[in-house]
């Protein structure tokens, strides 16, 4: 993987290279290994290393971009050619801005040398773990282990540069009873390899699957829910929610209304419910700039409820008057102090508990709504107790007005977790515990 | 069998490689000095695997080049030409598989990187339950090329620059419409497979992606309407763009997504669907294309993509859909995006029944997975989307076939009490073993007593598999077929994302249930 000096030398090749009247240059590094296994037994592993550099520049205000894997002299000098070719090529870009100058950035911590170094035959020992306690439970093990390894370094013709890199390490494990009846998940990440606990993953994910057992089918419908941090997740991750300003401002988005105005400054959410991105939240510790050099914000996007800020680009921010957000590191916390799942489970007169979902896509932009279905493990909960396991629903469900006032009974403590459909990119969210959850269709699968 | 004229096959020793005709230009000058001593990387590679124990290695050395060109209105967001190069070591030790990859393609890099995929294969297989066996495969030696006509790469950007403006100034021409996206995204791979059995295949491929979504925004009533090009991407060159009447498209795209802000709603309930090739693609897709995965069947994607209401034991008896329904994998079908000469696994490209006369009959399987359900030989359904990605078990395209009548999509709706007729693909979810699913669309027309009465809007349609399939009682003729598909199918950990086509005509399914999906958020 790139070091700090490795990237600026390259660079520095780059700009160097570059006749055009302005130009951002992005290196991003790799080293990413991973071990695979299911039916109890290893699938694939391997690894990867390698790395990407992306040139983007301007002539007369028009814009070419070119990458290539290949960091050699020639081929950088060939990247930055075929950019200039495209750009002296193309219209008029109407949204260029000039490129960063040296910009300010408060560092991350998303780091740790323990991550770099882990050892192989360590990995393969604690998956064959894993799937050693899958055997003794009986049941039929699946999951996916990775570790990577991040270096990005982005640099400006007007004298930004700016490098930081990132670990993480993640497991998932889904157990399945092998008569199919019964399935279980469970899944965490962390930038520190020393903070992954293989054992308590592998353990979780069994018990899920050995509780999901026998599950009964319900009417589908409307029910109360607590959806665990994990499911939380997943919905938050899906894309049905964007916060995105420009497409509020032109009027295709759940943040706009009628008559060309914004929902910024409307009591759209509970009111303990705040929505912020934060990448200095100790547990997140994600990337805290752009591709293009960005520095990271942490702001509100929603406090206490009140819709407080959009996220602009450069060039939204530019034409609103506003700064540019930088990257997203999404964090959902409660007013209140937080309550477990356990309380929550204590204290429900009745409810379904939720611990992943899956497939999950938009269905109608103008509400956030999205469809999608429970996977590996429901639960209907009466006077306190878990009753008896659920077979999976599919639901519908705006994802706005879930959190509308009302609707949201109890609020957990944030979690890092990352979407099981989205990589691990990780969000830091809560369970929630809601009045009303729209379940659609019953599902066949387990 | 089909016969594939386009595919050259040499003899099984091993020798010298055909190379692939290379576009003249810069970046292929610069390949061609590494294609010189591919052979002789390959070879290193496998000797070193043989030397470190691997039972068995092979080395994919690949080149992805890709140009993409957003616009929006009236203007160009980027234009961007991407250069992936790279190769993968893959090696069995003890039966277990190890891998890596490097993008630094150096005779040394490459004995280091053959190196780390054994020590990762010997670290696992310590801890291994069960040894990997592959299906027997002759050994090939062959060059191929995809079924283009007309290479994009060539074409100048100017050309392809106003043609997307074209179609936005198309769209906006027409009132009430507010944005128009439009992009283009060509992909030209450079394969070359190299096995410890003698295996040694180039292959040049050639996929394009152009599409446009049209918005019509009411800022009245805060209301907002799309309306997406109906046409997915194919395994074709530029003479894609050229055929089409894109033009044609853009104008419909544009008048139907203002109408869409006026169009009734739809009243949930059971309707008799015809539905068009360019949403039904999708729907093969996802419930007869990945419920046919075998690797899906045996759990192997139990943890993430999910498992499949077809197991082992259904194969030649369970009833999938109507006597109508003919479902078939196909790697060899031109213009498809996953048509290929050879798998990764170095398999020549295949056409079989996964579905016929509704009855499930087979599986998608490679080399790993055939022994395992006691085959032969694989079908070659084994790919990877990178140099830098494991191969592993992927779709072939999966197509219905059309009617023995040349039934046309009138036939179909003159036989329709009540019902909608569905063009373009939508909102689409499954779950993880392919039974209950609910897709919209782009555009929904009512049927009425045999007729088209007027256009619908907050369509889904939502239905289990096998009772979808089984209420299938309509299928379009052979003129009414076509090919559709994805560039971005995802499976696997890690993540990979595949190409695929569909193919299919005009269908016709009885008292499908249809949801309303809008929701008022006073």
């Amino acid at each position: 993987m790139l070091t700090e000096a490795d990237a600026r030398t390259i660079t520095n090749k780059l700009l160097g290279y570059v006749t055009a009247d302005d130009a951002v240059v992005f290196i991003e590094s790799e080293d990413y290994s991973h071990l695979r296994f299911a039916a109890n037994t290893f699938l694939t592993s391997g690894r990867r290393e390698g790395a990407t550099a992306r040139v983007t520049l301007w002539i007369d205000k028009r814009r070419g971009s070119a990458s290539t894997t290949d960091l050699s002299d020639a081929a950088l000098k060939q990247a930055v050619a075929d950019a200039q070719t495209f750009a002296k090529l193309a219209p008029v870009d109407v949204e260029y801005l000039p490129s960063l100058m040296q910009q300010t950035y408060r560092p991350g911590q998303g780091w740790v040398d323990a991550t770099a170094r882990i050892d192989l035959s360590v990995r393969a020992r604690q998956i064959g773990d894993a799937i050693a306690q899958s055997e003794k439970a009986k049941v039929i093990g699946a999951g996916f282990h990775q570790v990577g390894l991040l270096a990005h370094a982005s640099a400006t013709a007007h004298g930004n540069f700016h490098y930081e890199r990132g670990s993480i390490a993640s497991l998932g494990m889904t157990a399945r009873t092998p008569d199919g009846a019964g399935s279980g998940y469970f899944a965490r990440n962390h930038y520190d390899v020393a903070r992954l606990d293989t054992g308590r993953i592998a353990r979780e994910s069994i018990r899920r699957a050995s509780e999901s057992k026998g599950a009964r089918m319900l009417p589908a419908g409307s029910y109360p829910v607590i959806l665990e941090a994990q499911a939380v997740a997943d919905l938050l991750d899906s894309g049905g929610m964007s916060f995105d300003a420009r497409n509020a401002d032109e009027g295709r988005s759940v943040f706009s209304l009628p008559g060309g105005a914004t929902r910024v400054g409307t009591p759209l959410f509970d009111p303990r419910i705040n929505i912020l991105s934060d990448p200095w939240r100790p547990q997140l510790a994600t990337f805290i700039a752009s591709e293009e050099g960005v520095p990271a914000r942490a702001m509100h996007l929603v406090r206490n409820g009140v819709v407080e800020s959009l996220r602009y680009s450069r060039f939204w921010a530019q034409q609103k008057s506003q700064q540019p957000s930088g990257p997203l590191a999404l964090v959902m916390e409660p007013s209140t102090p937080g309550v477990s799942v356990e309380d929550m489970i204590k204290t429900a007169t009745r409810a379904l508990l939720v611990s992943r979902f899956f497939y999950i896509r938009n269905v109608d932009p103008r509400s956030a709504s999205v469809t999608g279905l429970t996977r590996d493990g429901v639960w209907y909960i009466e006077n306190g107790e878990i009753k008896y396991p659920v077979r999976n629903f599919r639901f519908n469900q705006s994802i706005v007005l879930m959190l509308g006032p009302g609707n949201v009974d109890a609020i957990g403590v944030p979690e890092r977790v990352a979407s099981s459909e989205g990589g691990v990119e990780p969000v830091l969210v809560p369970a929630l515990r809601l009045n009303s959850f729209n379940f659609t269709s019953q599902s066949d699968a387990i | 069998m089909i016969r594939r004229d386009f595919l050259k096959v040499a003899s099984t020793a091993v020798g010298a490689v055909t190379l692939a005709p290379w576009v003249i230009e810069r970046e292929a000058a610069a390949a061609a000095e590494v294609d010189a001593v591919k052979s002789a990387f390959a070879e290193a590679a496998l000797t070193r695997a043989k030397v470190l124990g691997a039972s068995y290695a092979d080395i994919r050395i690949n080149r992805y080049r890709s140009e993409t060109i957003f616009t929006r209105e009236r203007q160009v967001q980027n234009v961007a030409r991407n250069q992936d190069f790279g190769f993968g070591v893959r090696v069995l030790v003890n039966g277990t598989w190890g891998f890596a990859a490097s993008s630094l393609v150096t005779a040394d890099e490459i004995r280091r990187v053959t190196t780390v995929a054994v020590d990762i294969a010997r670290a696992n297989s310590r801890f291994q339950r069960k040894r990997v066996r592959l299906a027997p495969v002759e050994p090939a030696v062959a060059s191929w090329k995809s079924a283009f006509e007309k290479d994009p790469f060539d074409v100048p950007l100017d050309d392809k620059i106003q043609f997307l403006l074209a179609i936005n100034d198309t769209a906006l021409k027409t009132s009430g419409v507010s944005f128009v996206n439009s992009s283009m995204r060509w992909v030209n791979e450079q394969r070359f497979l190299a096995t410890s059995e003698g295996s040694r295949i180039e292959q040049y491929l050639i996929r394009g992606d152009p599409q446009f979504n049209v918005t019509a925004v009411s800022r009245a009533t805060g209301d907002f309407q799309t309306r997406r090009s109906l046409r997915g991407p194919q395994a074709r060159g530029y003479e894609y763009v050229e055929r089409f009447p894109w033009q044609a498209d853009a104008q419909q795209a544009a008048e139907e997504a203002v109408a869409k802000l006026n169009a009734k709603s739809v009243e949930p309930g059971r309707y008799d669907l015809v539905i068009h090739p360019t949403n039904l693609w999708l729907t093969i897709h996802e419930s007869a294309g990945h419920s046919t995965e075998l690797d899906r069947a045996l759990w192997w994607e139990a943890d993430y993509a999910g498992t499949s209401f077809l197991t082992p034991d259904k194969a030649g008896k369970l009833r999938f859909g109507s006597p109508l329904v003919n479902i078939v994998a196909d790697r060899m079908q031109p213009t498809a995006l996953a048509t290929v000469a050879y798998d990764d696994d170095g398999v020549p490209a295949q056409r079989w029944y996964l579905v016929k006369d509704g009855i499930f009959v087979d599986w998608q399987t490679s080399r790993e997975l055939a022994p395992l359900i006691d085959r032969a030989k694989s079908y070659g359904c084994t790919n990877a989307d990178s140099w830098r990605s494991v191969p592993f078990a992927r779709m072939p395209n999966v197509s219905l076939e059309p009617g023995a009548q040349d039934a046309s999509l009138d036939d179909l709706v003159a036989d329709v009490e009540r019902g909608i007729l569905v063009y373009g693909d939508g909102s689409w979810s499954i779950d993880q073993q392919r039974y209950n699913f609910q897709f919209g669309g782009q555009t929904f027309w009512e049927i009425s007593k045999g007729k088209i009465a007027g256009m619908l809007r907050d369509v889904a349609y939502q239905s289990r598999s096998t009772d979808f399939w089984g209420a299938c009682d309509g299928l379009g003729g052979r003129s009414t077929y076509e090919l559709n598909g994805s560039f971005v199918d995802g499976k696997g950990e890690p993540g990979q994302i595949g190409v695929v086509s569909h193919g299919c005509p005009v269908a016709r399914f009885r008292q499908i249930n249809v949801l309303n999906t809008s929701v008022s958020m006073t």
